[in-house]
């Protein structure tokens, strides 16, 4: 019962400062100014279109492949808990499942996935 | 004396921000204001407190002012630059709360309205234009846009962008925006029409230029075309229009210290300079960081004269010509490449060159010419307007900036040169 008294005296804490600083930054904010002092400032013509579009991220093909490798790391944690116990045997799975990637990776870069698009 | 009055105090030994802009004739007035501690020349009217209008304002200008006039948040001041004793300015008036300072004294005049701002007194004045939306929200679709989906309607009074295809296979949203006439990164005036795919330029095209027009500008160049005049003033006034090049190109290549330091020397450089310069072009030739930001970007290979064309390894000069010029051993000097990279590399030459051969020249004068060979190529008509779209079509926006910065465009003397024959 304790230690739901605390974890509600901690929710309410925290939902109290966020609503205080919720109102200081409002009030400390000066007023928002008026329609043409908020559009972007592009050199002093205003948009022509809206800016509500979908904005092409040139690093995605990166980003993709970033994952993945990320991903495969995931498999090196239960690799290393059992290195030890397992000896050279392990160390050269591992190896083995290093270099394919890096195989794929030299593929990738012959085919030019790591330029910037 | 109360903490607010206290903080007033402290914020007025700062430097004053402010968005400076180059009307007609203020261009390197404004620039001078970089050398001032006293002003915070401001990249956005956003971070700024003050607009500082250089020059004079032409029709085509004035929207793009007020505009910048509205986005400095309020309390706001606003000034505008005359030069002593010259004619007062017809369109001053229609910015807001502008004064209009004549002289020296601007940045004394700045530097007290601004104190007065931040003690709370003074006359933080309004905008310009009505707070009225282009269209008001009309609450129709899902997201209240106007239309149906998400691809629909005029949200806002401004169409949702188009879709075309994209260098790399697809279909993606197409933005035309209109950037300048008063971007801090290009030249005074220059107003490109982008269609921009992420931050690829797609398509490019010139606006208008805001000072077609308006009054030729003067300078020793324009008087050689009339009269005879010293060899020694013409070079001395080459050099240092190629240096002011180079502090505002250092400036937008995100280095202010240098590009302050640059125009400091740009202001008084004479023949004594010859060993800075020298030694500024060799460490222009050495740094890696140049090469990395322009080399290869934005190559102009066409003979288009001037520092561009001998770039691109063009030995075509208009004082190649002259007797006097040859007496003095000039010879054209020449870049390959005709990237950005040369393009630094050439006029920081250049600049050492004809500060010895003003060094060397004495009271030589030449004159009156036929073709007088400026800083930016011989006096008429300029090609590189023309050339820009074509140069920067399907770059991404850092190398555009790069390639527009190295072109050196002076949209003043290109409306001034319309005027002048061929």
């Amino acid at each position: 019962m304790a230690a739901l008294g605390a974890a509600l005296i901690v929710f309410l804490f925290w939902t109290g400062s966020f609503l205080a600083l919720r109102w200081a930054g409002d009030a400390l904010s000066p007023p928002p100014g008026t329609s043409p002092s908020r559009v972007p400032f592009l050199g002093g013509r205003g948009p022509g279109t809206h800016a509500w579009s979908r904005f092409h991220v040139r690093y995605y093909a990166m980003a993709l492949v970033f994952l993945a490798f990320d991903m495969e790391m995931v498999f090196m944690y239960p690799w290393a808990v059992v290195f030890l116990e397992e000896g050279l045997m392990a160390g050269f799975e591992m190896l083995m499942f290093i270099s394919i990637l890096v195989l794929g990776i030299l593929y990738g870069w012959r085919e030019g996935a790591f330029r910037w698009a | 004396m109360g903490v607010r009055s206290a903080l007033a105090t402290l914020a007025a030994g700062a430097p004053t921000p402010a968005f400076v802009l180059a009307g007609a004739g203020g261009r390197w007035a404004a620039e001078q204001l970089w050398l001032e501690p006293r002003i915070a020349p401001a990249l956005s009217p956003r971070a700024a407190d003050a607009l500082v209008v250089v020059g004079y304002l032409t029709e085509a200008l004035l929207p793009a002012v007020i505009l910048a006039h509205d986005q400095i948040p309020p309390p706001r001041l606003a000034f505008q630059w005359l030069p002593d004793g010259a004619p007062d300015d017809p369109l001053a008036g229609m910015v807001p709360g502008v004064r209009v300072v004549e002289g020296g004294s601007l940045v004394e005049v700045v530097r007290d309205a601004h104190a007065g701002l931040l003690a709370g007194r003074g006359d933080g004045h309004g905008d310009a234009w009505p707070d009225v939306e282009p269209a008001p929200w009309r609450g129709i679709g899902p997201y209240g846009q106007g239309g149906k989906g998400m691809t629909g309607g005029v949200p806002y009074g401004r169409p949702l962008t188009g879709r075309a295809d994209d260098r790399d296979g697809l279909k993606l949203d197409r933005l035309d925006v209109r950037v300048g006439p008063v971007f801090p990164a290009f030249p005074p005036g220059l107003e490109l029409i982008v269609g921009l795919q992420g931050d690829v330029a797609q398509e490019v095209a010139v606006g208008e230029n805001p000072f077609e027009g308006g009054p030729a500008s003067g300078g020793v160049f324009a008087l050689a075309l009339r009269k005879a005049v010293p060899i020694a003033e013409l070079e001395v006034a080459r050099a240092r229009s190629h240096l002011r090049w180079l502090a505002g190109a250092l400036r937008v290549a995100g280095l202010p210290s240098l590009g302050r330091r640059v125009l400091a020397l740009a202001a008084r450089a004479g023949p004594g300079d010859l060993d800075r310069v020298a030694r500024l072009r060799r460490s222009l030739e050495r740094g890696r960081g140049l090469a990395w930001l322009a080399g290869g970007v934005g190559s102009a290979r066409e003979d288009v004269g001037g520092p561009v064309g001998r770039a691109a390894g063009h030995a075509s000069d208009a004082r190649a010509g002259l007797a006097e010029y040859r007496a003095l051993g000039f010879e054209p000097l020449v870049h390959e490449g005709g990237d950005a990279l040369a393009r630094w590399r050439q006029r920081v030459a250049e600049a050492e060159q004809s500060l010895r051969l003003a060094g060397a020249a004495g009271d030589a004068t030449v004159g009156p010419l036929d073709v007088v060979e400026g800083p930016r190529g011989p006096l008429g008509p300029a090609p590189l307007l023309e050339l820009l779209p074509g140069l920067v079509a399907g770059m991404e926006w850092g190398d555009l900036v790069t390639t527009v910065v190295s072109l050196d465009l002076d949209l003043e003397e290109a409306a001034a040169r319309a005027g002048v024959p061929a």
